[in-house]
């Protein structure tokens, strides 16, 4: 960190007492989260833990959540600077990331030697696994993205709920009618999980080359067209985020839309029976995407306290521990024992969300993803949407961006 | 009485009709969302569009104020703004006043200079900002954010403030020297009365910068100092909107805006031609 | 500076006025101005921070020849050309009425201040709520005017995005001109207007021969401020659109957010804020040797 020097020397010029923030007891761990809720607390958690270890203090704070960008900011910028927390919750898309910054403590001795290893599903770790096969993350929470239907207009097409692209197509050009769209698409941040469902789960793949082939291409098209040629999504679809997508479905605007369990509760109070979840519909060759939305807490190498760290954030993946955090953030928990008893939600989104597993997955964790996600998937798709460019040069611009 | 009926008139198509027009224009977005935060949440779904709310309820204003610290994080940036508010005066008040009535070499360049630094993207500064204040051990604290704050809205509240003094004649300050005045009694006697309505404007400047402003407040305090444009930013999750609490508190942190300028606009008009204009 | 003193102290006399305020901008602004340029000149991307080479003037290379960089410039000037005059006018006649003698004008004038004393995050999500394509309330109110025959998707169409952003730029920002105009108003002395009543101006004549001219400073500069802090904003645009619908609203300051901020790339990140700030520099240079002519 050769550059910093100029700062360090001119700050320092600047400076008087140069008391840092480690100057606090050795056993204070400091941990950032972010809850979607802002009256959720972790509060009687850290008591919990607090009175089984009574060598060490949790100072947990909430960082603003900012669009997920706000929080990585001020996560790189105290790590950069060496004021960064212990241990933070964290996610899959910023792994690339954090690997490359050489933040990430490997947490894999600890946790061979975790009791509370085996009640973790098997899934859950494979795809909380770094590529280089070490285990920075340690699951905390996840979703995985389903399918939202209104029940009642399909019921009164006669249709069941989508399991192919044909299906789908069919199902939401049948609930198209004035003021009425089949499919609610979010062509705004976060719709690269409805693309990934249609076209990497239909033909394409994060490889090399495997975005431009011919199946790719085509399967991309198709996408697009439900938009442009089939119109069966509303005309705010480019720009819509996940505000307008679930808005549009509690309003009975569209018939069928994609998210995952965290929606759950509030679509049923506006829509009751009405609503139901159901997997994603799978590609041509019975392939399928469904995005795993994955939450992890990792302990950061400049730490002084890892292990103390480490003793916490496992105490978080713990059976009943894990289920009270899961009721506080609206997602599910990773153990096996706390999901056989699981009541947060009605019990048909639950099993929509473990019906999902087996396709679950995620985009690869290298720094491009975190660029994709945030600027090049929305604005590539939006003028493709918009018919600027075609669906074909579209896949381009992503090839080049993850390979070059 | 006929003319008396005809001035009424010319006041009411003239003044007071327009400014409806323009009242109606800022105010009517807030109005909106006052009554999405007083409507229950069902409404905000509805289609056709409710115009006017089902019921009216509390309920999002009560879970504001009981159940998440906006109050607290109100009274952080009423202190961040009053203090940026004053600060940011003590500064700019001296120096608009060595432009306006002094004239010495470098002044254009350094009046430029000022305004120049303030034109550079906050966002790249905070990397650097972070570290010096870390350094200074300001973090999380309210000097951070006045200091902040104040140093960032200066080039603006010097310019005004220097563009306000240039109006008052300069025999005046010359007058008063001649019959004794320091510097000091001058700018105090003369020039801070006669700026009276630009100090205030500028008051109120610096106070609404303060009160907006995001990126600092984000980067440079944690949960001691959080201001309420953090507070509201926690409103937006990852997978929820509080629509109810981001209404509410929208609405709510006008408030004491309002308040404060209501206080302060009568000495808003006044200065020169006071006696003309005050009603 | 007890009295007036001749020779060398008076000439310190600015100097020790302008000492607080320099000290302040020196250590808060002009610092991290600095390493802001010193990173200009680097490949620095946070996540990488052991291998930041430097590179010389290769990122403002790189920027002349990037497309997205011109076509943000231009629509910066669309952003700040509409933007700031549409602030102006409204506020501008805002504060005539608001200096008239009427019964509710201290209420008036308080009020007046609402837009502008709310987050651009509140602001950016109620517009985005108001034009929402479904359940906006502007395009019921369209409807039902009959003004329009289907609701129009306000923020997913390149042109009606770039205004929507705007309209709600000027809401946010006419009360600044509002509020400081009303406090120039104040500096124009009361005797030129009834000088001008004598030679027989009528409203219209005294409005432009003497307000106008009376105002001429404080209206200068207040355009000039509004100008740069316009040409700097980028919250509004990034709630509203995020740039978007594909980059129909990406303008100069969002395109360097975006590279620096979700993008991490500060060196380039930073050299886009550089040219934005020299282009800004010139604006300012021009007006300078304009006032002192």
């Amino acid at each position: 960190m050769k550059r910093r020097n100029l700062l360090a020397a001119t700050a320092a010029l600047a400076a008087t007492p140069l008391a840092g923030p480690h100057a606090a007891s050795p056993t204070t761990v400091r941990w950032w989260y972010h809850f979607d809720d802002p009256k959720a607390s972790p509060a009687a958690l850290v008591a919990a833990f607090e009175k089984a270890n009574p060598d060490i203090r949790i100072h947990a704070e909430s960082i603003p959540w900012g669009g997920g960008s706000d929080y990585d900011n001020r996560l790189y910028t105290t790590l950069v600077s060496g004021a960064g927390p212990d241990c933070a919750m964290v996610k899959l898309e910023n792994l690339g990331r954090l690997m490359e910054m050489q933040a990430l403590k490997d947490l894999g001795p600890w946790v061979d030697a975790w009791s509370g290893k085996s009640d973790i599903d098997p899934n859950i770790w494979r795809i909380n696994t770094a590529p280089n096969g070490v285990r920075y993350y340690l699951p905390v929470q996840y979703v995985v993205l389903y399918l939202y239907v209104r029940q009642d207009w399909l019921d009164a097409v006669h249709l069941a709920p989508p399991k192919t692209f044909p299906e789908f197509l069919r199902a939401a050009q049948a609930m198209t009618e004035k003021g009425h769209w089949g499919f609610g698409l979010r062509g705004g941040p976060g719709g690269q999980d409805f693309w990934a469902t249609f076209v990497l789960g239909g033909g394409a793949s994060l490889t090399k080359g495997g975005l431009v082939t011919p199946a790719a291409t085509a399967a991309n098209a198709w996408f697009i067209d439900l938009y442009r040629e089939w119109k069966v999504c509303p005309p705010s679809a480019p720009t819509d985020g996940f505000l307008q997508t679930i808005n549009n479905m509690k309003a009975g605007v569209t018939g069928m839309t994609i998210h995952h369990i965290g929606s759950a509760n509030e679509l049923v109070a506006a829509l009751g029976n009405r609503i139901n979840a159901v997997p994603v519909p799978r590609g041509p060759k019975g392939e399928g995407w469904a995005t795993f939305g994955d939450g992890s807490n990792a302990v950061f190498t400049h730490s002084r306290n890892q292990e103390a760290a480490w003793r916490w954030i496992s105490f978080l993946s713990t059976g009943q521990n894990n289920v009270a955090f899961n009721i506080l953030t609206g997602q599910v928990t990773v153990t096996t024992s706390g999901a056989r008893h699981w009541t947060a939600e009605p019990e048909r989104f639950v099993k929509a969300t473990l019906d999902s597993l087996p396709i679950a997955k995620v985009f690869p964790a290298i720094p491009a993803t975190a660029e994709f996600v945030s600027t090049v998937w929305p604005q590539t798709t939006q003028k493709a949407l918009l018919g600027e460019i075609t669906p074909a040069a579209m896949m381009q611009i992503f090839e080049k961006l993850y390979f070059g | 009485m006929a003319r008396a009926r005809a001035a009424r008139l010319r006041l009411f198509f003239g003044t007071e009709l327009p400014l409806l027009a323009i009242l109606a224009f800022g105010l009517l977005p807030w109005f909106w969302m006052m009554l999405s935060a007083l409507r229950p949440e069902a409404d905000w779904t509805h289609l056709p569009i409710r115009f006017l709310p089902t019921r009216l309820t509390l309920s999002h204003v009560v879970s504001l104020l009981a159940g998440t610290s906006f109050l607290g994080n109100l009274l952080n940036s009423l202190v961040v703004a009053l203090g940026t508010l004053v600060f940011g005066l003590a500064l700019a008040l001296p120096a608009a006043y060595a432009f306006s009535r002094f004239r010495f070499r470098g002044r254009r360049g350094f009046r430029v200079l000022f305004l120049v630094v303030n034109m550079f993207p906050v966002v790249l500064l905070i990397l650097p900002l972070f570290v010096i204040f870390r350094r200074l051990s300001l973090l999380d604290t309210y000097p951070a954010l006045i200091l902040a704050d104040a140093t960032f809205a200066l080039p603006f509240a010097v310019w005004l403030l220097t563009g306000y003094m240039e109006t008052i004649p300069r025999d005046l300050d010359e007058a008063a020297m001649i019959d004794g005045a320091t510097r000091l009694q001058t700018m105090r006697l003369v020039i801070l009365p006669l700026a009276l309505p630009g100090i205030v404007a500028v008051g109120i400047y610096l106070f609404i910068a303060s009160w907006n402003e995001y990126l600092f407040a984000l980067m440079l305090s944690g949960e001691r100092v959080r201001t309420v444009t953090v507070a509201l930013q926690m409103f937006i999750g990852e997978n929820q909107v509080h629509w109810g609490l981001l209404t509410a508190g929208g609405a709510l942190v006008a408030l004491p805006v309002v308040v404060l300028f209501l206080a302060v606009q009568r000495h808003l008009v006044g200065g020169l031609t006071g006696g003309a204009v005050k009603g | 500076m007890r009295r007036l003193p001749a020779g060398g102290r008076a000439a310190l006399t600015p100097w020790a006025l302008l000492a607080p305020a320099l000290l302040a901008t020196g250590v808060v602004v002009f610092l991290p101005v600095l390493d802001a340029l010193w990173m200009s000149l680097h490949q620095f991307v946070l996540f990488r921070p052991n291998v930041e080479p430097f590179v010389g003037l290769a990122n403002y290379v790189t920027l002349l020849g990037d497309p997205t960089f011109w076509a943000s410039l231009g629509r910066s000037l669309v952003w700040v050309g509409a933007g700031v005059s549409a602030q102006f006018a409204l506020g501008f006649a805002a504060a005539l009425l608001l200096n008239r003698r009427f019964a509710w004008r201290g209420m008036a004038r308080a009020l007046i201040v609402v837009p502008w004393a709310l987050p651009s995050v509140i602001i950016g999500l109620v517009w985005t709520w108001m034009l929402d394509f479904n359940l906006g309330v502007i395009n019921a109110l369209l409807l039902r005017l009959g003004l329009v025959a289907h609701s129009i998707a306000w923020l997913a169409q390149p042109g009606t995005a770039m205004i929507a952003v705007i309209l709600a730029l000027t809401w946010q920002g006419f009360p600044f001109f509002a509020v400081t105009l009303l406090a120039g108003l104040q500096g124009i002395p009361r005797e030129h207007y009834e000088a001008a009543a004598i030679d027989g101006a009528g409203a219209l004549g005294s409005f432009w021969h003497v307000t106008v001219p009376g105002l001429a400073p404080v209206m200068a500069t207040a355009l000039l401020l509004r100008m740069i802090w316009v040409a700097n904003s980028l919250d509004l645009i990034f709630v509203m659109t995020g740039g978007g619908p594909g980059t129909a609203t990406e303008t100069l300051p969002l395109y360097a957010f975006l590279k620096a901020w979700t993008g991490l790339d500060y060196g380039y990140g930073s050299a886009l804020a550089v040219v934005l700030t020299l282009l800004l520099l010139a604006v300012v240079i021009l007006y300078a040797a304009r006032a002192s002519a």
